[in-house]
């Protein structure tokens, strides 16, 4: 097998042939690595590339499989990780030059299971600065490109791991979503982005935007491998104080490919919002084919949908000014200019309009809970556009001009506000040959069902075999 | 309309002074009219119904912490 084929092949299919010895890590660590090579001077995923240590992970593992000691489905996977999950003597830049020379000591726990699993860390990925804006920018380090097209944004913030899981530069890549920055990329680069619930993967050690909204999540270009790593990362930890104490299914269960039965509503304001024709289209085939496997759907309202945008800003805002404050008075005409300005406008929200959000936040979570009640999931398209260019400070998203970054938060910052599990997969491709996004979300702590769904749908279609032309 | 507007200039500058930043910046220029912007836009909560319904917050502590 070519070192390419070895790029595009599954976590799982790469983890039968390492734990059957088809094949090496190291050999599977030496395509990528070319991979990145060849591609990277386009795409600019990566912020530190980690060759060295990864050949020399990539040796250890081998060495540990010869043995008798295979360590499981990650073992000798290549992996990466935004750049806001500390690596323990590995810089972590959160993407700004503020930190280009912070080394934390210890790993996040994201990072610290994937090394235990055996996964192998090829680097730190590119993000929008502090994770804060959904379109992948960053002045410090370079934008980031769709693999697609790269005149166009590869979404964000999580844009690196977008571009790198797309392009066959990481198997399997990690996000963190506050406003929709697993989902976005995910949609925009034509890959599989889990925001779990929140509480089930730990966000210890991990720069926040959000207390209360900041989720971390795979990034992966099959549903199977968003179970693999999810069995990996999911379950209790005591360093967050957010973590939840729930029982951790085998998340492969979930790949059934049986959907008979399961209710799917699909909540009508989403298609009352701005949203390009073509996207409306592929989502609405994409809820004909779900059909067709069985699934029964049923149109629902979700009134409190109009007001997303509102109690998440508010949330948003104020949080991100609260952690940040003394990096502002410090270093603020070191930002990126957008970021500064959003951060210190945060610093306006007063007491009582973040407490109001926060009770708008009850009412809207009362109404989704109720919406679940219903139906075992919600559908919908994960971004109302294709990918748009490079700094486009508005879109065109049916016959509406839009804010980027109103628009591609749109369908996302919902399921931030309720901490339900959400996925996007891909659900086909634009005339322009650009991908697009079909979001499933669950009850809270529900990610077998939303694996299920999302699973039978991409087996019964074959938009994951495409594969970007860099 | 002036009425509309949800904070006169030198209460921004007394507020941004309070917050830690740099009032003689010119940056302050740029940064007014997109803080009257965010917060005109934060007005839309106003038109939710919140009712009796407490804020939700994360941070509800364990049995195990008691």
């Amino acid at each position: 097998m070519d070192a390419l084929e070895l790029c595009y092949l599954s976590a799982g299919e790469l983890s039968r042939m390492i734990k059957n010895k088809d094949v090496s890590p190291v050999e599977v660590v030496d395509a990528h690595l070319a991979r990145i090579g060849e591609t990277d001077r386009t795409l600019n995923s990566f912020i530190t590339l980690l060759s060295e240590q990864a050949k020399a992970a990539a040796r250890r593992a081998e060495s540990e499989i010869q043995a008798g000691n295979y360590r499981g489905p990650l073992h000798g996977i290549p992996v990466g990780l935004k750049d806001l999950f500390n690596t323990g003597g590995v810089r972590t830049t959160s993407g700004s030059r503020i930190f280009d020379n912070f080394i934390p000591e210890r790993d996040c726990t994201v990072a610290a299971r994937f090394r235990q699993a055996g996964a192998i860390l090829l680097g730190k990925l590119n993000m929008h600065p502090f994770a804060y804006g959904p379109t992948g920018e960053n002045a410090d380090y370079g934008h980031m490109h769709n693999p697609w097209n790269p005149e166009l944004i590869t979404g964000g913030s999580s844009g690196g791991s977008g571009s790198a899981t797309a392009a066959g530069q990481c198997t399997i890549t990690m996000g963190s979503d506050t406003g929709g920055s697993v989902r976005i990329p995910a949609a925009l680069c034509g890959i599989v982005g889990l925001k779990p619930t929140y509480g089930l993967v730990s966000r210890y050690g991990l720069t926040p935007l959000s207390w209360c909204m900041d989720h971390p999540g795979p990034m992966t270009r099959t549903v199977e491998d968003t179970a693999l790593a999810m069995n990996v990362i999911a379950g209790h930890d005591p360093n967050d104080v957010a973590s939840a104490r729930v029982e951790v299914p085998d998340y492969t269960t979930a790949l059934t490919g049986d959907v008979r039965g399961l209710r799917i509503g699909i909540p009508k304001e989403f298609f009352e919002s701005p949203l390009d024709p073509e996207v409306a289209a592929a989502v609405q085939q994409a809820i004909r084919q779900l059909e067709d496997l069985g699934a029964v759907t049923t149109e629902v309202s979700f009134p409190m949908f109009q007001h997303a945008q509102a109690i998440s800003g508010t949330i948003l805002m104020a949080e991100a000014a609260a952690y940040h404050r003394e990096l502002l008075a410090k270093d603020g005409d070191k930002l990126y200019p957008p970021v500064r300005l959003r951060l210190e406008a945060g610093l306006f929200i007063t007491a009582v309009d973040y407490l109001k959000a926060q009770q708008a936040r009850s009412v809207f979570n009362l109404e989704a809970r109720q919406l679940l009640n219903e139906v075992d999931l919600l559908i919908g398209p994960t971004e109302p556009v294709t990918a748009p260019p490079i700094l486009a400070e508005r879109v065109q998203a049916g016959d509406q001009t839009i804010g980027t970054t109103a628009a591609l938060t749109h369908y996302t910052r919902p399921y931030n506000i309720s901490g339900f599990p959400a996925i996007s997969v891909p659900c086909g491709f634009s005339q322009a040959g650009l991908p697009i996004g079909l979001q499933l979300a669950g009850r809270p702590f529900d990610e077998l069902t939303v694996l299920r769904a999302a699973h039978a749908y991409e087996q019964a279609t074959n938009w994951r075999s495409r594969r970007p032309p860099i | 309309m002036p009425g509309d507007n949800p904070l006169n200039r030198d209460a921004f500058l007394y507020l941004a002074a309070q917050a830690g930043l740099d009032t003689a910046s010119p940056h302050l220029a740029e940064l007014y009219p997109y803080v009257v912007s965010v917060l005109s836009s934060v007005r839309a909560l106003d038109d939710i119904d919140v009712g009796t319904n407490e804020p939700d917050l994360a941070f509800i502590p364990s049995p195990e912490a008691n």
